[in-house]
This record gives structure tokens, sequence and C-alpha cells, in this order.
């Protein structure tokens, strides 16, 4: 050992302190020059073997290097650490939740509608609105609804307190929006392809009812229209809106304005159609539908012997309910208004 | 309505192969919905049907078995009719019943007999358990037949004490407001006007008809002789009577979707002959059969050609007519006798259709879409504007609202259209206003956040004199922690998103608490909403920007001031409003040369002309 190559691995020592790039580097050069098998604890054992003018000389520069190892690490620590601190902190930022525009939430009616609306669309349905105050006429007389028919009374239809017509009788609160049926017809333009989605109200509250609902009416008036086409079209409405693996079926059932009258069930899409809790049998009620009666479409200026149809009255809420994963449990949520409620769609 | 059907019971009318499930599937695929199959502790199984309202001929045992026998063979199983043996009874001469009624249209037909002898008993095994499946207690011997056969035969039976029958006569008429009766099961029913009673030689009421018997007329374990009773009652009458009184009993249910009026004296024998066997009845009257609505035969034409346009396939012929007959009607010369039970359900040549179509199975019929050409109509831009305006609420941070178009008298608002039969108090009324119950949904939320956004998009109704209400579209806003100016800046957006120009002034309500509402008249503004802009050239030279700061006095319009300016000099490009701070007035304005580049000079004349003419028109000064 002699001064020079001292010197040379002093300047080494100095560069290889300016790599130091992290605490854990700083500590790494801690150990490797200040260790118990340090640089330089080597260096002062090889003093042992020196003569005292050289050991007094290279003790010195030995202790330089120890000073500048000393405070070069003290140096780095210190720098990194406060280069650190700046670091963490915009780190930190990209941490935190960004600050969101307001984003309102329409309500679920709105976008159940919506869906509805888009599937019908291709299918050349027009969508339309007809009144939600209407006469007894178009809503039950029209529609081959006789006036001794249970929905005519007090304990399932709202009537308005107002003076009865004597053509059209009294006023009520749609309970369906078949009144649309006459009303679509009367306009005197046929073929027909009509959406007609309105607020209907019944004398009911209960977990699957609101006084007030929303239903979706969809009639079709043409030359040669058959079951098979409500089949198809209601078909293409439960794969589009429930996805394609869903099948529909029609079961016989019982309303006035239809003949043939339906009910169209769909597969449950919980257990595929075996059978579960949920359903019935692996099936789900959607809604009626059926054959435009003969007297409608007389009570619609069309004659029943040129043209036929079908129509389908459904509750809008019910059927977007009934789409797995919107899990509404109670239908009464929907006109709760409670905000915590209406923020999740 | 739902009934409860046990298999074994079903197997007294029908041999089949069909194994329990294979009937549920049959019955929902071609007639009835087969809800559930209920297991009993016996082992047998209880179909739990929901029978349409056309279809009371379907309520019972027997209605069931009928279907199965046309809807069996249609999924290849076996269905053979078990013939039922026709009940003779000789009748007696001892006891006398006299019939008065008032008016012939409350009782169809009115059947009974008198029967002597009686030993009140327990009902042997069968009855008992063949009861508790459908839902129903063993009584005794007498009351349990009746029971027994409605739900066999679909006819519901009264059994009266006769012993009890004031001077065995029997008024039956319409009850007078406020006339009292105590129903079997010891309520004390106060009556309207108009339901079917029957008073009998006292004067007192014994029966309220085709729902409940009368406490003071029941058979009880002392009762010797009795008065089978078997009726056909008005549908309607029955119904308002037991919805109004509050009372659905399982007859009532049956009167009112109306019965089998020929099943009538079958029910009644074989009643008669089961009392004779279980508790040792004798026939000691004769049989009382009073017809006062007669159905004569009822013939429906036969359109092979209808029920295929219907079906859109073609049916053959033969299985048309096999379904037909399986199902009880008689082809006869090309038309078709409607069977007893399903008299007032088959009129027309599509009903036909219908039995003949839901036989062959809808299942089986194509999916065909349409395919005939789309009609020419067009949708009301309405929709269009509300799903816009919606979407922009949205995205502006609003929250959609839907509240109920029925309210409390309070929140409609002043002379609503009222409901003649509201639910309950707190929906009597249609609302004139959507701003009340917006409010009140912002009030139920007010710890939701401080900055609350709310919209409805719904009708309001208005009464007009001699017609339907008027039910325009009305939107409404009602916001918390959005100062005035901020509420006034969004209707004035909506507008400006619709292009709507030079509309009145709307009223902004100050709720206090830093919550404001605003109603706009949105069927009005869709008139004259436009969807495409008009095209002024854009200039390539530049305007210059400039804020200035005036001192207003507060007495002025600020319409009037910013009008003022524009006439000042046709280069005023545009002038907004930035900030009022106490009354130094803040506007923006940006200078434009159509023409040429605009330079300082120019725009240094201009702010002097338009310092000067406020200065001269209105007072106000340029704040320095
Ligand atoms: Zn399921």
């Amino acid at each position: 050992m002699d001064l020079s190559s001292l010197s040379l691995a002093k300047n080494e020592i100095k560069e290889e302190l300016k790599t130091a790039d992290s605490l854990a580097a700083i500590e790494n050069l801690r150990v490797k020059f200040l260790g118990k098998n340090g640089v330089l604890k080597r260096l002062t054992a090889e003093l042992a073997s020196l003569s005292v003018e050289d050991k007094k000389q290279v003790g010195l520069v030995i202790n330089e290097i120890k000073q500048e190892v000393e405070t070069g690490l003290a140096l780095a620590t210190e720098q990194l650490s406060t280069q650190h601190k700046a670091d963490s902190l915009e780190d930190f930022v990209k941490t935190l939740p960004g600050k969101k525009p307001e984003i309102g939430h329409l309500h679920v009616t709105t976008q159940a509608i919506r869906e509805i609306v888009e599937v019908f669309k291709p299918l050349g349905f027009t969508r339309v609105r007809h009144p939600e105050i209407d006469w007894e006429y178009y809503a039950f007389e029209a529609l081959n609804i006789p006036a001794t028919h249970p929905a005519r009374d007090e304990w399932e239809t709202f009537f308005i307190d107002a003076p009865v017509d004597p053509k059209m009788s009294r006023q009520v609160i749609t309970p369906h929006t078949s009144n649309g049926q006459i009303r679509e017809m009367l306009k005197g333009d046929l073929p027909i392809r009509m959406l007609n989605i309105s607020r209907c109200g019944r004398r009911q509250s209960d977990i699957s009812h609101n006084p007030t609902f929303f239903q979706f009416e969809g009639l079709v008036v043409d030359k040669g229209i058959n079951i098979s086409h409500l089949k198809g079209v209601l078909n293409y409405f439960a794969k589009n809106f429930y996805g394609p693996d869903r099948q529909i079926r029609l079961r016989p059932y019982d309303f006035r304005f239809t003949e043939p009258s339906f009910e169209i069930d769909i597969s449950c899409g919980i257990c595929g159609g075996v059978g579960c809790k949920l359903c019935k049998g692996g099936w789900l009620e959607l809604g009626g539908a059926g054959m435009v009666h003969p007297n409608v479409l007389i009570a619609g200026g069309v004659d029943p012997t040129q043209y036929s149809g079908f129509a389908f009255g459904w509750g809008v809420e019910r059927v977007y309910m009934m789409k797995s994963g919107t899990r509404i449990d109670d239908i009464r949520h929907l006109l709760g208004n409670d905000l915590k409620f209406l923020e999740q769609f | 309505m739902n009934v409860l059907i046990p298999h074994s019971w079903l197997l007294d009318y029908i041999k089949t192969d069909a194994k329990p499930a294979d009937i549920a599937n049959a019955l929902s695929l071609h007639a009835f919905s087969c809800e559930k199959i209920i297991k009993s502790e016996d082992g047998d199984s209880l179909f739990e049907i929901e029978i349409t309202p056309n279809r009371g001929d379907a309520l019972s045992v027997l209605g069931i078995a009928r279907e199965l026998k046309a809807v069996l063979p249609r999924q290849g199983f076996k269905a053979e009719w078990i013939e039922q043996r026709a009940l003779k009874v000789s009748e007696g001469t001892t006891d006398k019943l006299e019939v008065v009624i008032t008016d012939p249209t409350l009782v169809p037909r009115f059947s009974a007999v008198v029967l002597d002898n009686i030993k009140i008993a327990q009902s042997p095994t069968l009855t008992h358990q063949r009861l508790l499946k459908v839902g129903t207690r063993a009584l005794n011997n007498v009351i349990d037949v009746t029971n027994y056969m409605m739900f066999d035969k679909g006819q519901p039976m009264h059994a009266f004490d006769y012993d009890k029958i004031g001077g065995h006569k029997m008024i039956v008429r319409e009850s007078k407001a406020g006339e009292e009766v105590i129903t079997l099961d010891s309520v004390k029913r106060v009556l309207p006007a108009g339901v079917i009673v029957i008073e009998d030689g006292d004067g007192r009421l014994i029966d309220l008809c085709g729902i409940m018997g009368a406490k003071n007329s029941e058979v009880d374990e002392n009762t010797k002789k009795v008065l089978l009773f078997v009726q056909e009652y008005d549908p309607q009458r029955i119904r308002k009577a037991s919805m109004s009184l509050g009372h659905r009993t399982e007859a009532a249910l049956r009167f009112e979707k109306g019965i089998d009026t020929a099943g009538i004296l079958p029910a009644l024998w074989e009643a008669v002959e089961m009392l004779q066997q279980t508790a040792a009845a004798r026939v000691s009257s004769p049989l009382i059969d009073i017809v006062n609505v007669s159905k004569p035969e009822k013939m429906v034409a036969f359109d092979y050609a209808r029920i295929n346009y219907v079906a859109g396939i073609e049916i053959d012929k033969k299985t048309a007519e096999q379904s037909l007959m399986d199902l009880g009607f008689v082809i006869r010369d090309g038309k078709v006798l409607v069977p007893s039970w399903r008299y007032d359900d088959i009129d027309i040549a599509e009903d036909l259709a219908e039995e003949v179509i839901r036989l062959y199975g809808y299942y089986k019929l194509p999916n065909t879409l349409l395919s005939t050409p789309i009609p020419l109509t067009s949708a009301s831009p309405s929709f269009y504007w509300e799903d816009r305006i919606k979407d922009m609420l949205k995205n502006l941070g609003f929250f959609e609202i839907y509240t109920t178009s029925m309210t409390t008298k309070k929140l409609a608002g002043s002379d609503p259209v009222e409901i003649a039969n509201p639910l309950n108090e707190d929906l009597t009324s249609l609302k004139t206003s959507l701003l009340p119950q917006l409010k009140e949904v912002m009030d139920k939320n007010q710890g939701y956040s401080d900055k609350i956004k709310l919209f409805e998009l719904a009708s309001t109704y208005h009464k007009v004199s001699g017609t339907l209400p008027a039910q325009p579209l009305r939107l409404a806003l009602v916001t918390k922690g959005l100062d005035y100016l901020n509420v006034k800046g969004i209707v004035e957006a909506i507008y400006a998103e619709m292009r709507i120009t030079g509309f009145s002034q709307v009223e902004i309500k100050d709720y206090g608490k830093n919550v404001y509402g605003v109603e706009l008249p949105f069927e009005e503004m869709v008139l004259l909403a436009k969807n495409t802009g008009t095209y002024t050239p854009v200039t390539h030279f530049n305007a210059i920007k400039e804020d200035m700061t005036f001192e207003v006095k507060g007495t002025e319009y600020y319409a009037d001031i910013i009008l003022k300016i524009k006439s000042v000099d046709s280069r005023n490009e545009k002038i907004e409003f930035k900030d009022l701070y106490k009354n130094a007035l803040t506007l923006s304005f940006e200078f434009l040369d159509r023409n040429k580049q605009i330079t300082s000079e120019d725009t240094k004349t201009i702010r002097e002309n338009i310092v000067g003419m406020l200065a001269k028109e209105f007072g106000i000064t340029l704040k320095k």
C-alpha cells in the first residue's frame, strides 16, 4: 500500500458515493466502507506493516478518507430524504379519487322506457302517447268490456269526480294503455304499428303494484296478421331485452278486447327453465297479449273482414324488474324517491 | 283466482296414464297455468291452478277433469271419461216451502228440496280428507256435503234448518240500506242497498244470498229437517255485495263468475243421495225448481277458414272438430252447440278458433316477424326533446324524480281534478303543478348532500268544463345549495338547448334556505323548439375582449341596459353579464368588425360611446 494507490481509492470512493440513489444504497456503501469488514478497517489493519513515518502519513490520509465518506454519506442521506418527500406526495396524490363532475341520474322508469323503445324501433313501431285521463268509452266500452265487468267497478279503477258524458260515460284514470288502441285506429291511418307508453292507475298498492305505474302497449293492425306474428314480435322482444337464450311461452288467457288472448311467460333467467323458488315451474309471467277482438276493430273504424291485428300491454317497471341484475325487490321503491335508491341506477 | 285440485279426486272422473307432472304440464300448455304441485301427507298431489275470470266452469274438480279429457290426448296420454250415474230420487209430499221472488233477475234459477229424519253426525273420512285438502274444515255431515259439492261440481249450496224458517216462507228480495244480518261466522253485517237477501215469514233476514247464510237459520246438532238450497244468482249483484261488504267467500267467488245452470239439479240430487247415506235423510217435499231466466240453446258458426287465418297455419279439419267435441261442443249442420257450462264464454268464431288452436298448441305455431311495409308514421317531436332535455339535466347533475299523479288535496294546488273513489287520503286529487311534490322529495332527502338538484317531467291535470282535463307535460326543477342566478342560468340553458328565444319570464320560487323551484311549460316549449341552428358566416378577423364595471343604482332593468348598449354600435358582437358585487356590475364585451380587423382605437371609440350613452340614458357611471 502506498499513497498513490490510496489517493486512487479515495477518488473511487468519492465517485461511488455519488451513485447512491436510495437509502438502501447508502446503507450498502456505509457497510462497504465503514463496516466491521469494511475498506477503512482493512486499510487501518494494513497500517501495522508500515514504517513509523509511513504510518503517520498514510494514517492521516485514511482519516481524511473516513471523514469524507461520513460527510458524503450524510449528505446523500439528507438529499435523498428531502427528494423522497417530494416524490411520495406526488405519488399520494395519484392515489386520491378524481374530482368527478356532477353526473345526475335518470329514473329507472325512464331507463326502462328507453330500452323498450329501442327494441321495438327497428321493427317499425312508432312511439305515441294518448290521454292518461280518458273517457270510459275508450278505456272500456270500445274495448268490448261491458259495464258489468269487474274492471269497471269502483274497486279496481279510479274514476274522476266529473259529470258523466251521455256518449262517453265517466272519466277514468286509464287502468291500462289500451285506450290508445281505439284512439290510434280512429286516426284513420292503416296499417298500424304503435307503441303507446303512458302512465296508468289502478286501485291497488302492494309489493308488486303501485297505484300509478307505466305500461307499454303494442298494437299491430294490418292485412293477414295472425298469432305467429304476435309470437314472432314478442319473441324478438324477449331475446333482445332479456337475452338470446330466453324463450317465451303462450298460455291461454282471458281479456275482453282480444280473442284469442294469451298470457306470455318467459323462461326463468335464474334456473334456465328447470324451475326454482323465483319462478313458476321454470317460467315467469311477462304480461298479456292477444289477437285484437273484431268488436274492437269495428269500434276503431277498421273492417275486421279486411284487417286483423294483435296487441300486448305490459308493465314497464315489472318487465324491467324481471331483468336479472336490477334485483329490485319491491316495486314501491320506484316511487319512494329516496336519492340513495335512485343513485344506484 | 286459484283453485286446489287433488289428483286422487280427479280420478273419480277420469282414467289416465298421465302422471301428476304430465297433467300439470298439459294443463299449462293447453288450458290453465298450473302454478304448483303440492304433495299432501297421504302422498296425494294437489294442483294449484290459476283459473281465468271467464272460466268459472273450471273452478271445480269436475271442471278440471272435463278440461283434462280434452288436453291429455294432445300430449299423448289416455283420458277415459268415467260416466256418472244419472240419479233419480223420489220426491216427498209432507213438507212445503212458500217462495216469493220480487225480481226474477235476482235468481235466474231457484232450486231446493226439504229433507227430514236428519241425524247430525260426523262425515265419513273420505269427505273429511278431501275437504281438508282443498282448505276447508269439516263441520258436520250436512254442512260438509254442501261444501263438498261446491268443490266437486262447482255448485255452491246452502243448508237451512227447515224448522227455523219462519212460516216456511221465503221472500227473495234486494236489501234496503242499513238492514242487518248476523252471518254464520257470528259477524253482524250492516248491508248497503241492493244485496240479494231472503226474508222469512217472521220478517227476519235468514240468508245473505250467495255469500253466507245467517246464524238464525243455521244447521246445528239438533237439526231434524234441512232445506237444501242450490241456486243461480245474478253475478253482478253478488260481486257488488261481496266487494262492498269485504266478505269474499268461496261461494261468492263462484257465483260472481257464473255457474252452470244445467248442472244445478244433478248436483242437488247427488247431494241428496250423500245425505241419505250419511245423515239418514229422506226427501220430504216436492222438488222446488223455479226457472226465472231461460237459456235457449246457443249455436255458433263453425268457421274453419277463420281458425286457420287466426292460427297462421292450416290445422286439419278433423283435428279441429275433434278438439271441439272433446271439449263438450256438439257439431251440428256446420254449427257448433255450446255446452251449458261454457254458455257465457263462447260467442263468436274467434272464440272457437281459440279453443281449437290452444288444443293444437300455441307452442307449435311458428314465430314470424312482420313482413308487410313499415307504416309511414312519424313520431311526435316531444319524445326527442324529452330525451334530450332529460339527458342534459342528468349531465348537469340532476336526479330525475317520478311522483304520483294523484296526491293530497293540499299538494294538488287550487281547484284540482278530484278522484271519485280514492284509494286512501293521500291520493285524492290530481296535481295541478309538479312543484309541491318535488319540493316534498327535496325535503325528504335534506340530509343527502349540501347540493341537490331534482327534476320531474310529467303531466299536470287541469279541469276543463264539459270535457276531459287538460293534461300538459311540464318540467319542474327544485334545487338546494345553488344560488338564484345559477338556477336562472339552468333555465336559460334549457331554452338555449331547445333554441327558443324570446320566451316570457319564468317565475323562480324561493322556498328559503337556499332552495329554489321552477316549473316550465314543456309542451309549449316543444312547439317552439328547433333542433337545427341557423348559420352565421364565421369571420377570420379577431375580436377584442374586454370587461367593464359600472356603478348601477338598482332601479334599472338589465335587459334595457343591454338593448341600449347593443344599439350603440353594430360591432358590439357579444355582451355578457359577468358579475354583480354590491352595485358594481361587470360586463364582458366582445368587439368584432366583420369587414376588417378591429383595432384598439376602434374599441376606444366604441367604449367611450357606450359610457357616454349609459351616463346620459341611465345615469350609470363607469367605475374607476
Ligand atoms: Zn327459475
